[in-house]
């Protein structure tokens, strides 16, 4: 590998082509369009093969050439590998012969996918120079950066809105990051964001080293490929926030043909909503190629992102694959993670519960067919996310520690089971 | 819409915005980034647009003194137009 580049051949503008250096930028400077790694294929297929990747640590970097880390990684370098979950009993409910969870409800460190996309954008901005890295974020990704700069000694400041529940800050402020509550509406820390990413020039995971942060979501996709066989999934079914993480699956599905570790195959990209934030899927519903904003109003604050920014690329992805999309009220959320949880013992965030309605719903609907096969990717944990399901869940039963009472409450449940 | 070509910057200290203006129908007759340039002393420079029935969206450069660039983003705001970074949602759960 190339000290300075690795297999990265350049920065690219989605919309016009137009290349850029490999630094720290996120938009063309002609049309603003954002920017993606452009990466020497031709390389890369001289390289890496299965039985190189199979030789690997079981973590993200097996795939190392296809990740815009010019060296060694040098943050997160456990992550990935989650399990690849068969998941039989939860299959024979909704109705399909064969079902998958990708599990990154227990990635690591922090419990949720951003751990993946921050390892590769905090191990960029090192080799970039950076000492100093930052994220705007209400959950997940705000302690990923905080764990993983804190790991890696790396000042770390993240941006919140000052009305956050206490629980999310202190998973933030215990890494010792500095944590920066703004007060306004969503809109103007938004913005501000933004402002500050461009004058400080600090390392922004998700602005201006977005191009590198958003490629790490294709390890989920290599994994799922190799976890199951060496096999892409007929249907592949996929939370969306910004979007970014259906056009990455996608995009590691189609390097793995690239560079001939796998032969032509279809396949198709599902995306899946919470109805109080779909602005993806109402375009996709409508068959749009374009999504109109809305103001997130949903228990799956972890998707609530009204203006998606791969909004546009993730339509086209659903279009090109054949794939739809749609969306779960917050009811329809909670019995998602319910039925996860007691058909598969895995406990995910709403985003899980968002996922596996969605699966529901397009399988019922014929849109994924009972004869198939299907991967739900899971991003984040259910104990970030508990309030969601409190009081939702039944409670517990309390006795006297005897033994008749005992009984008396099993008599109830389960008579068969009383001993005489 | 009207736009205005800046090549180096009149203002003194000057403050730029790359934005998303995302404009309901109702609004999508109305010379908009026009108002804009005649309200405020700001200079607009238009990158991309797409106008269809559903939804007019245009990502803009703005230019001018800081005070203006905030005052023309509010008054946008308050005509119904959403008004995002060029990067769109930078606050990710």
């Amino acid at each position: 590998m190339s000290d300075k580049q690795g297999y990265m051949k350049a920065l690219k503008c989605r919309e016009c082509g137009r290349e850029y250096p490999l630094t720290a930028t996120h938009v063309c400077e002609f049309d603003f369009g954002p920017l993606e790694v452009a990466y020497d294929y031709e390389r890369i297929r001289k390289s890496l093969s299965r039985e190189a990747i199979c030789s690997r640590p079981q973590t993200m970097w097996r795939y190392h050439e296809l990740l815009p880390v010019a060296g060694e990684p040098t943050v997160g370098r456990q992550v990935g590998y989650t399990p690849l979950v068969k998941a039989d009993r939860l299959a024979k409910r909704l109705g399909i012969r064969e079902l998958r969870v990708k599990n990154d409800a227990v990635n690591y460190p922090t419990l949720s996918f951003k751990d993946r996309v921050v390892s590769v954008a905090l191990s960029r901005s090192v080799e970039l120079g950076f000492k100093t890295v930052a994220c705007a974020s209400t959950g997940n990704l705000a302690n990923s950066v905080a764990a993983n700069a804190a790991a890696a000694g790396l000042d770390a400041y993240v941006f919140i809105p000052s009305d956050l529940e206490q629980g999310k800050i202190v998973n933030s402020l215990v890494y010792g990051a500095n944590v920066i509550g703004i007060k306004g509406h969503y809109d103007e820390v938004n913005r501000l964001c933004a402002e500050i990413a461009g004058k400080y020039g600090w390392a922004f995971v998700n602005v201006n080293m977005r191009p590198y942060y958003a490629e790490g979501s294709k390890s989920m996709g290599f994994e799922i490929v190799e976890q199951l066989g060496w096999r892409i999934p007929e249907h592949t079914i996929i939370p969306m926030a910004s979007g970014s993480l259906l056009t990455k699956v996608h995009k590691a599905y189609q390097e793995f043909i690239k560079i001939g570790l796998m032969g032509e195959a279809k396949w198709k990209m599902h995306g899946a909503q919470a109805t109080g934030c779909s602005p993806i899927s109402a375009a996709q519903k409508a068959g749009l190629d374009f999504f109109k904003p809305v103001k997130p109003n949903t228990i799956a604050k972890s998707l609530a992102i009204g203006t998606p920014a791969d909004g546009f690329y993730a339509l086209k992805v659903m279009k090109e694959t054949g794939g739809h999309s749609d969306d779960v009220t917050d009811d329809e959320i909670r019995e998602g993670i319910r039925i996860l949880a007691e058909d598969e013992g895995i406990f995910a965030e709403t985003a899980g519960g968002v996922t596996v309605g969605v699966a529901k719903k397009l399988i019922a609907s014929g849109r994924i067919a009972a004869d198939s096969s299907a991967v739900l990717c899971i991003t984040g944990n259910g104990l970030k996310t508990i309030e969601a399901m409190t009081g939702h869940v039944g409670q517990t039963r309390d006795i006297r520690p005897s033994l008749r009472e005992f009984e008396a409450l099993l008599a109830q449940d389960k008579p068969q089971l009383v001993k005489g | 819409m009207a736009a205005k070509k800046s090549k180096s910057s009149k203002f003194a200290t000057p403050s730029s915005a790359r934005l998303w203006l995302m404009y309901p129908p109702k609004l999508i007759k109305q010379p908009v980034i026009w108002e804009l340039t005649h309200k405020f002393d700001l200079v607009t420079n238009v990158r991309q647009a797409s106008v269809t029935d559903e939804i007019g969206i245009v990502c803009l450069e703005l230019e001018g003194a800081p005070a203006e660039v905030e005052a023309g983003i509010k008054w946008l705001r308050k005509l119904g137009v959403n008004v995002e970074p060029v990067e769109l949602g930078t606050v990710e759960s």
